[in-house]
């Protein structure tokens, strides 16, 4: 129907995806909880890394690693948010959208909204926590306003991942069983150190890595002062993720339409 | 060696009964009365927040370990894990109330035989169908050769079938000298196996006698109208004339006779001269559900509950 | 019917047998047990394998350094799911089965336990494997044994830990708390690096905390040689752990069904 009819499914759809959350501690603290905790530990616990030569320049670990605590959780978000929609197929929940005179699209970008949120809450969460803690974010609240819009945006590149296996499979327990695969690419990144200071064969997947580019792109302003390269770098990883998961998804709504209809 | 229980549970409501030793005593209520609460006392699985219960003479809290090795317990999930086999489950059984492993395995093997298990007895019991377990579950209490058996509500959701098997087992356990309490929301299980009937109501115990006792308090048969068209309240103005109207029950209009089959034709002929037209018209003996209602005010079926009544009634007392 | 000791032996032998169901019935039920160590194990090492080139770091291999560490997690990520299990058999009714036999509340106790800390036996042994594979030294047969004690005193505690919660709780939604109770012990230890490299609050909670000497008595075999000095902290230290959550859970227990 029309436009406006659509973005009111996609904002209530996207309220119900924030409530679900923030309302089950088994979805909440996976999300915020366990990063937060991680966070903490990396800090102690390896927070003499920064000694070691050619280790950036940076006024603490927790600098450092504040852009890896944010995209870790909404890596989990987006995995979290695949799940629920996946439990919204098995249990029919999606049939009565898909029946329902909207955009046959609404019920993916409803969720992704949803995680858009969980990312930008995610931001702000470590933003906070970094800035209490004693992190100090170099290029100041512009920079801060860059790290949440970049979080936000990736979440919505990764939660299409988590979406398009959702609506490939209709399986939550397909999906969740992509939980460790979060860890995974989070270690072969340079989330929670620099890639040049791993050990191989991890620091080469490091370098290359996109979510290294996003993580770096999120840390950049924490750090430094902005550059061009780390913006561009991060921006077009963030792009191309969310290319190839918007258009699976997409590509996985259609095929569930044309077999289940 | 006393095998009779006598109980003063004051959990729910205030429930007091006492089942004598070797009785089948039925507790029959709808859903949410009170009865899984009860049993749960009874079976140490819940400690009493006020009054005292006795089971096979042991008291249920301070000699709970006594009570465990007396009693055999069904209950109403009929929990049972998937993945073990029947006879994994009933030999654990076994060994959980000390049996010797040889005594185990050879009175597992008995009763997997007698609830007709021998051939399923070795699958694992997510396989089974919903019969198959109720009987395994029965099964597995008996392991002990308990003296006390509880039997939570035997045989919800199943088919008639299995249900007939299931009652005469109780019925042969009664007979080899079990004392058995079941609770139930059906009559016609109440009716067919219990020697008394305790009618448990919004936790409260509203009445307790033999089927027939309880039957006989009522008395007189009802007439059942149903008509061809509406005017059901007229219905029930007309026949108020004859004998005591009884609550509506699925759209039928129903009212006590105490003169019996001699006072159907009257009705009827005033029914016509009211303009009401008859569909059908039965003339029903007293059931339980006939002294559920005289008790409670409302049926056991779940279809017409007067709830708010009921509550009122019970919180003055 | 009297019940002695050997009748207890054989009830908590079938309860373990009941438990080892799930391994055997359910294909793929271990490998998240297994997965999850050994994805930290790897992915660790990896990130942070060069914190062993700080002035300090008594260990060269940071694989041999965090080993112990990962048997560690293991364990616990293995106890606590037995605690889920055990809310997931509250509430599907079939705890009111044990609960109903004369079977004794601490044997039905010592029955899930054990299980746990046999069942942690299976992501211990995976990673070693790994671990030997990618050059975690040979710890001896000494501390090869202490590994194996300590793994199972923490499949243990993590269980006792578990089924706490879970006769509190009575659902499986506490089950993150189960999982992160454990986490938590484990790595607000010496988990990451030497006392002496740990900066801020980590180094003054890793100080007391008593999982710290449980750490370190299983590391000694892989950074170094074992010693009875080394040692006994870390069984004393398990041994006080378990006491206070077997009484937190036996008391759980006994208010569930006295």
């Amino acid at each position: 129907m029309s436009l406006a009819a659509d973005l009111r499914v996609i904002w209530a759809l996207g309220g119900r995806a924030v409530k679900q959350t923030m309302r089950r501690p088994q979805l909440f603290a996976p999300i915020i909880v366990f990063p937060t905790l991680l966070l903490a530990i990396q800090t102690g616990g390896a927070g003499r890394g920064v000694d070691l030569p050619g280790f950036p320049q940076v006024n603490g670990f927790l600098d450092f690693i504040l852009a890896g605590a944010m995209i870790q959780s909404t890596l989990l978000a987006a995995n979290s948010g695949g799940i629920a929609l996946a439990v919204d197929i098995e249990m029919g929940f999606t049939d009565r959208l898909l029946a329902a005179p909207i955009s046959r699209y609404a019920m993916v970008l409803g969720r992704l909204a949803g995680t858009a949120v969980l990312g930008a809450f995610s931001a702000i969460w470590f933003i906070v926590i970094g800035l209490i803690f004693g992190a100090q974010i170099d290029e100041g609240v512009p920079g801060a306003m860059v790290m949440i819009i970049f979080v936000t945006l990736s979440a919505v590149a990764f939660g299409g991942i988590g979406a398009a296996v959702a609506l490939r499979t209709g399986k939550a327990s397909v999906v969740q069983g992509l939980f460790p695969l979060v860890f995974v690419i989070l270690f072969l990144s340079s989330a929670f150190f620099p890639a040049n200071l791993m050990l191989e064969p991890a620091a080469t997947v490091a370098q290359y890595n996109p979510i290294s580019f996003i993580v770096e792109g999120v840390r950049d302003p924490v750090i430094s002062s902005l550059s061009l390269n780390a913006f561009a770098k991060a921006i077009g990883s963030i792009a191309l993720v969310g290319a190839i998961s918007v258009g699976l998804s997409a590509f996985a709504l259609r095929q569930r339409l044309r077999m289940g209809g | 060696m006393e095998r009779t229980f006598s109980g003063d549970v004051r959990a729910v409501a205030g429930v007091d009964l006492e089942v004598a030793e070797g009785e089948i005593y039925a507790f029959l209520g709808p859903n949410g009365a009170g009865k899984t609460t009860t049993v749960r006392i009874l079976t140490t699985l819940l400690r009493p927040t006020g009054g005292s219960a006795r089971v096979a003479g042991f008291d249920v809290v301070a000699e709970a370990g006594k009570v465990r090795q007396t009693i055999g317990v069904a209950l109403q999930e009929a929990a049972l894990d998937p993945l073990m086999t029947g006879r994994e489950l009933i030999r654990l059984q076994a060994t959980l109330h000390g049996l010797p492993r040889d005594e185990g395995r050879r009175r597992s093997a008995a009763l997997l035989e007698r609830v007709d298990l021998v051939e399923a007895a070795d699958r694992q019991v997510g396989t089974y169908s919903g019969g198959m377990r109720r009987r395994l579950d029965l099964a597995s209490a008996l392991v002990h050769e308990p003296p006390v058996l509880f039997l939570d509500e035997p045989t919800t959701g199943l088919d008639p079938v299995s249900r007939k098997t299931i009652w005469a087992e109780v019925e042969q356990l009664n007979a080899d000298g079990t004392t058995v309490f079941l609770t139930t929301q059906y009559l016609e299980e109440a009716d067919q196996l219990a020697d008394r009937v305790g009618i448990i109501d919004f936790g409260k115990l509203v009445s307790e006698d033999t089927p027939r006792a309880l039957k006989a308090q009522i008395g007189h048969p009802h007439l059942e109208i149903r008509l061809t068209d509406g005017g059901a309240e007229r219905a029930e103005e007309v026949v108020a004339r004859f004998g005591k109207p009884l609550p509506m029950r699925d759209g039928a209009v129903l009212v006590e006779l105490e003169r019996g089959a001699g006072a159907v034709a009257p009705v009827v002929r005033a029914l016509d001269e009211a303009g009401l037209g008859v569909e059908a018209l039965d003339l029903v003996e007293p059931s339980l559900d006939d002294v559920f209602v005289a008790k409670t005010g409302h049926h056991l079926e779940p279809e017409e509950q007067q709830e708010a009544k009921s509550v009122d009634d019970s919180e003055s007392e | 019917m009297s019940v002695g000791w050997r009748a207890d032996i054989e009830m908590i032998a079938a309860l373990v047998r009941r438990a080892a169901n799930e391994l055997l019935r359910v294909p793929g039920a271990a490998i998240p047990g297994v997965l999850a160590p050994t994805i930290f194990f790897l992915g660790l090492t990896s990130v942070f394998g060069h914190l062993t080139l700080l002035p300090g770091f008594d260990s060269s291999s940071y694989q041999s350094f965090l080993i112990p560490i990962s048997l560690m997690q293991g364990a616990g990520f293995t106890g606590a799911a037995t605690g889920v299990n055990l809310a997931r058999d509250i509430e599907q009714g079939w705890f009111d089965r044990l609960l109903v036999s004369p079977a004794p509340r601490s044997v039905l106790l010592a029955g899930l336990v054990i299980s746990a800390s046999l069942r942690s036996l299976i992501p211990a042994a995976v990673l070693l494997v790994v671990g030997f594979a990618l050059g975690v030294s040979w710890p001896g047969v000494g501390g090869l044994v202490m590994a194996v004690v300590i793994v199972m005193g923490m499949g243990t505690l993590a269980a006792l830990w578990g089924c706490a919660l879970a006769l509190k709780f009575r659902s499986q939604s506490a089950a993150p708390l189960m999982q992160a109770g454990m986490f938590v012990l484990i790595l607000t230890t010496t988990a990451y690096a030497p006392l002496a490299l740990l900066t801020g609050w980590l180094h003054t909670v890793a100080k007391y905390n008593p999982a710290t000497q449980i750490v370190e008595s299983a590391r000694q075999g892989f950074v170094g040689g074992v010693s009875w000095g080394d040692t006994w902290p870390g069984l004393l230290a398990l041994a006080a752990l378990m006491a206070v959550l077997a009484a937190f859970a036996l008391r759980g227990m006994r208010r569930t069904a006295y």
